[in-house]
């Protein structure tokens, strides 16, 4: 049977898809449901393992087996046997003894799905995405009912963190939560929180796991934030596209709304799926129903001039779970600067895709296994599409140590092999920003149009090294927006760390032998 | 009869309905630029004292800068007009916030701001660069040769050469809007500086122009979904051309009024194609001008994102 809540059952059967796989998902659950009535059944979000997915995650008391991708045939198995008391281990990926009424997935120690720590994504995988009593139940108090009691505690813990924002979609960027907190706070009239889950960056896949696996969490966290400021307005801003995260985010929204009474109202609203549409300015304006979507020009930034001119706090889900684990006051960890942990998919070869959460003093590498890259890698980029070339995955997972090795934060690891092409591949990334820019300011705009050109004209024997370094310097400096200021980053890692590529593409050869025209 | 004096009855609350209510001009919901209070900042070591609702530019010009801080798109903002700060040609140095562009960033006490360093020079001076990249310049048969702010600037910068060249490929050009007896439109030489939809939205508030499309494809366009602006719902008041920097938006009897007296030199034989130049056939010499029907891109609730056709490239 189904339940709604399925911490503690015993035996039950989890069955954890996102939306890649969620139809295979429904009929693995479908048969589970068929084959045997004694086991509690329940359908979890990912546990951000994709191509394990749909995962089975098997429980009989304290012991859990995995299973990646059964056939229906295997599924009926593995229901059968749990209904006669067993876990059953055959063809299992993993299996792993725990605590019976632990709240979070219950991992082993090595392999893909042992890869990082599970703080933020303790639940994903393991709790009803939307299942406010279980929550509750987990929780003990919620953030929201908590903000209600003592706000000024809330804003207390926020404002004297050093918590930094997760992603190009949070206004505050890589810098202090406090200071956003801070100054959403002090300025008069009604302030609104809109949490930005529009990320349509191809790879970046960390919000919509929140979303989909943990909306409770981020939603609540949300609310509790909008009470601790005295907001009016909670916006949830998803993308068109994301169908699974936006329906799970609404129950889970109508669900505390009926539990808690603040009578702040939250509002869903959808955005474009294109990249540029998750930059935090041009959030608010798909927020306000603009018909066309540019950037808004700062200061001041939507801390003071939000939605409908009114102070906004804007952060991502990331942020919003980093600040429920503040909240939590469960101890420090991860860099003294940058404190918490730092979600990061990882991509090879565009065919495996996983995403692990790393402490911030843990280094890239450490996300790896959850991959298990095995033909080797030269290379990576770091950061979503506008991240950053570097041969070495040795730096720390913090802002700090990504922004020291030039990479990105939004959280992507894409490895790249031995047949990647990096003038070719900060090529694609220019085209990219030169496609999908909002058109507003000139560095980004005609920037972009002249980057691409200009690394047209290495193909034609004319690498100007002194140009283009100056083009992506000025485009860094200048442009309106995250998005302009970004683009650069391919082109500019791609020159720093791999110049003899450029050099060899000047001379007529392409070092991987896939830019060689005819 | 009523003794009460005449003004007693007068109305000078505002309209209940707010004139812009249909106004779509396809740009973002900027804040108020300039500072909330007085400061003291000093430029090339300089003191200059700024009053509330200033910006760095006005500090910049009220001293003789070090640096030519050229700010091309900024128009007087007194006017409703600007700061859009596009062309970050403004761009200036300071010591906390590293590169900003002048025309919109508030001066703040104690600030220290320079003009002529390096990171600041190089910045105007490639920006100008890219504007020009994307411009056509053919000064010679442009109407407003000699009083273009585009020339004007690029002059005062020592631009010799643009680094990225200009637009002169025949093939890239846009035909000219030739359709409206009034108003031409060449946006082969538009730096996008929104003046001219400010002027026609937020001063006139008319509604005619917005912005349009995205990428290298954003284009001045008609808030009634016209492609000529003959077709447009325009009162040819002329604000938009009075504002423009450049050539793109030109009086019919000025279009060739700096042009070489050469025979067949004329700024339509500069331009690839021409829109609709025979306006004498048309019933009347005036646009449709206000319609009753609704225009097309009011802003909508929640259903709004189902085409993006205009707005991809």
């Amino acid at each position: 049977m189904v339940d709604e809540r399925i911490i503690g059952e015993t035996p039950a059967v989890r069955v954890a898809t996102g939306s890649e796989n969620h139809h295979d998902g429904r009929e693995l659950l479908h048969e589970a449901n068929e084959s045997e009535t004694s086991v509690t059944t329940a359908e979890v979000g990912s546990v951000g393992h994709i191509d394990l997915e749909p995962l089975v995650v098997a429980t009989v008391e304290g012991k859990t087996a995995f299973f990646s991708r059964p056939s229906t045939e295997r599924m009926e198995t593995i229901t059968r046997t749990l209904g006669e008391g067993t876990v059953p281990t055959d063809g299992a990926v993993a299996v792993v003894e725990h605590d019976p009424e632990t709240a979070r997935l219950p991992t082993p120690e090595t392999g893909p799905l042992g890869t990082g720590v599970r703080r933020v994504l303790g639940g994903c995988g393991w709790l009803a995405p939307t299942s406010i009593e279980e929550y509750t139940d987990v929780r003990g108090e919620r953030f929201t009912d908590r903000a209600e009691d003592d706000p000024e505690s809330v804003r207390t813990h926020v404002m004297t963190s050093d918590l930094r924002g997760r992603g190009r979609g949070d206004a505050s960027g890589d810098a202090s939560v406090a200071a956003e907190w801070t100054t959403v706070y002090e300025t008069a009239d009604d302030p609104v929180v809109v949490v930005n889950g529009n990320e349509p960056d191809e790879h970046a896949d960390s919000d919509r796991l929140l979303l989909e696996s943990a909306p409770l969490l981020v939603v609540d966290v949300a609310l509790a934030s909008a009470v601790a400021l005295g907001a009016t307005d909670v916006v949830i801003y998803t993308n068109e596209t994301e169908q699974i995260a936006r329906e799970r985010t609404r129950k889970a929204a109508a669900a505390l709304d009926d539990v808690t009474d603040t009578e702040i109202p939250i509002r869903i609203i959808t955005g474009p799926d294109e990249y540029k549409a998750g930059e935090p300015t041009m959030a608010l304006e798909a927020i306000e129903g603009n018909h066309r979507i540019e950037a808004r020009r700062r200061p001041p930034g939507p801390n003071e001039h939000g939605v409908d001119g009114r102070p906004t706090l804007v952060h991502t889900p990331r942020t919003f779970a980093q600040l429920g684990q503040i909240l939590n006051g469960t101890g420090p960890v991860g860099a003294s600067a940058d404190p918490g942990t730092r979600l990061v998919t990882v991509v090879n070869d565009d065919t495996t895709a996983a995403t692990v959460e790393l402490s911030t003093d843990a280094t890239l590498e450490a996300a790896l296994s959850a991959v298990e890259p095995d033909s080797g890698w030269s290379g990576a980029c770091v950061g979503g599409v506008f991240g950053g070339l570097t041969r070495s995955l040795d730096v720390p997972a913090s802002a700090s140590g990504l922004r020291s090795a030039r990479l990105g934060t939004n959280g992507v690891v894409e490895l790249l092999d031995k047949s990647t092409c990096m003038v070719a591949l900060a090529g694609e990334r220019a085209t990219f920003a030169k496609e999908m820019n909002c058109g507003r300011c000139v560095p980004c705009r005609e920037g972009s149009k002249q980057l691409v050109d200009l690394l047209h004209r290495v193909y034609d024997g004319e690498y100007k090294d002194g140009r283009l370094r100056e083009l992506v310097r000025i485009m860094r400096t200048t442009s309106l927006c995250g998005f302009g200021r970004d683009a650069a980053r391919p082109v500019t890692t791609a020159i720093e760390e791999f110049e003899t590529e450029f050099t060899a593409h000047a001379k007529g050869h392409c070092p991987t032998g896939i830019c060689n025209r005819s | 009869m009523s003794t009460d004096p005449i003004w007693e009855r007068s109305r000078n609350d505002e309209p209940d309905v707010p004139l812009a209510e249909n106004i779509a001009p396809g740009t973002a919901n900027d804040p108020d630029a300039g500072a909330t209070e007085s400061a003291t900042v000093t430029v090339d070591g300089q003191r200059v004292e700024t009053e509330t609702g200033a910006t760095l530019l006005d500090a910049c010009q009220a001293v003789e800068t070090r640096g030519d801080v050229l700010a091309l798109c900024s128009y007087d903002d007194s006017q409703k007009i600007g700061p859009r700060s596009e062309c970050r040609t403004c761009v200036v140095e300071t010591e906390r916030h590293g590169v900003v562009p002048s025309c919109s960033f508030p001066p703040r006490d104690g600030m220290t701001v320079y003009t002529d360093t390096e990171r600041a020079s190089e910045a105007r001076d490639v920006n100008l660069d890219l504007l020009l990249s994307n411009h056509n310049l053919l000064c010679t048969t442009c109407g407003k040769n000699g009083r273009c702010e585009l020339q004007d600037v690029s002059i005062e910068n020592d631009v010799i050469e643009p680094r990225y060249g200009v637009m002169h490929d025949r093939s890239e050009l846009e035909p000219l809007d030739d359709s409206s007896p009034f108003i031409q439109i060449d946006r082969n030489k538009c730096i996008l500086c929104n003046r001219c939809v400010e002027a026609c939205n937020d001063v006139q508030v008319e509604g005619v122009l917005r912005m349009e499309g995205s990428a290298e494809d954003t284009r001045i366009g008609f808030q009634n979904g016209a492609e000529t602006m003959m077709e447009s719902t325009c009162v040819s008041c002329g604000h938009c051309a009075t504002v423009c920097p450049t050539g793109a938006l030109l009086e019919q009897g000025l279009v060739d009024a700096t042009t070489l007296p050469v025979p067949g030199f004329t700024h339509k034989n500069s331009a690839e194609g021409i829109v609709d130049g025979e306006y004498d056939h048309q019933p009347t010499q005036r646009t449709p001008m206000k319609s009753e029907l609704e225009t097309q891109n009011e802003p909508r609730v929640n259903e709004r994102f189902t085409t993006t056709g205009d707005d991809r490239s």
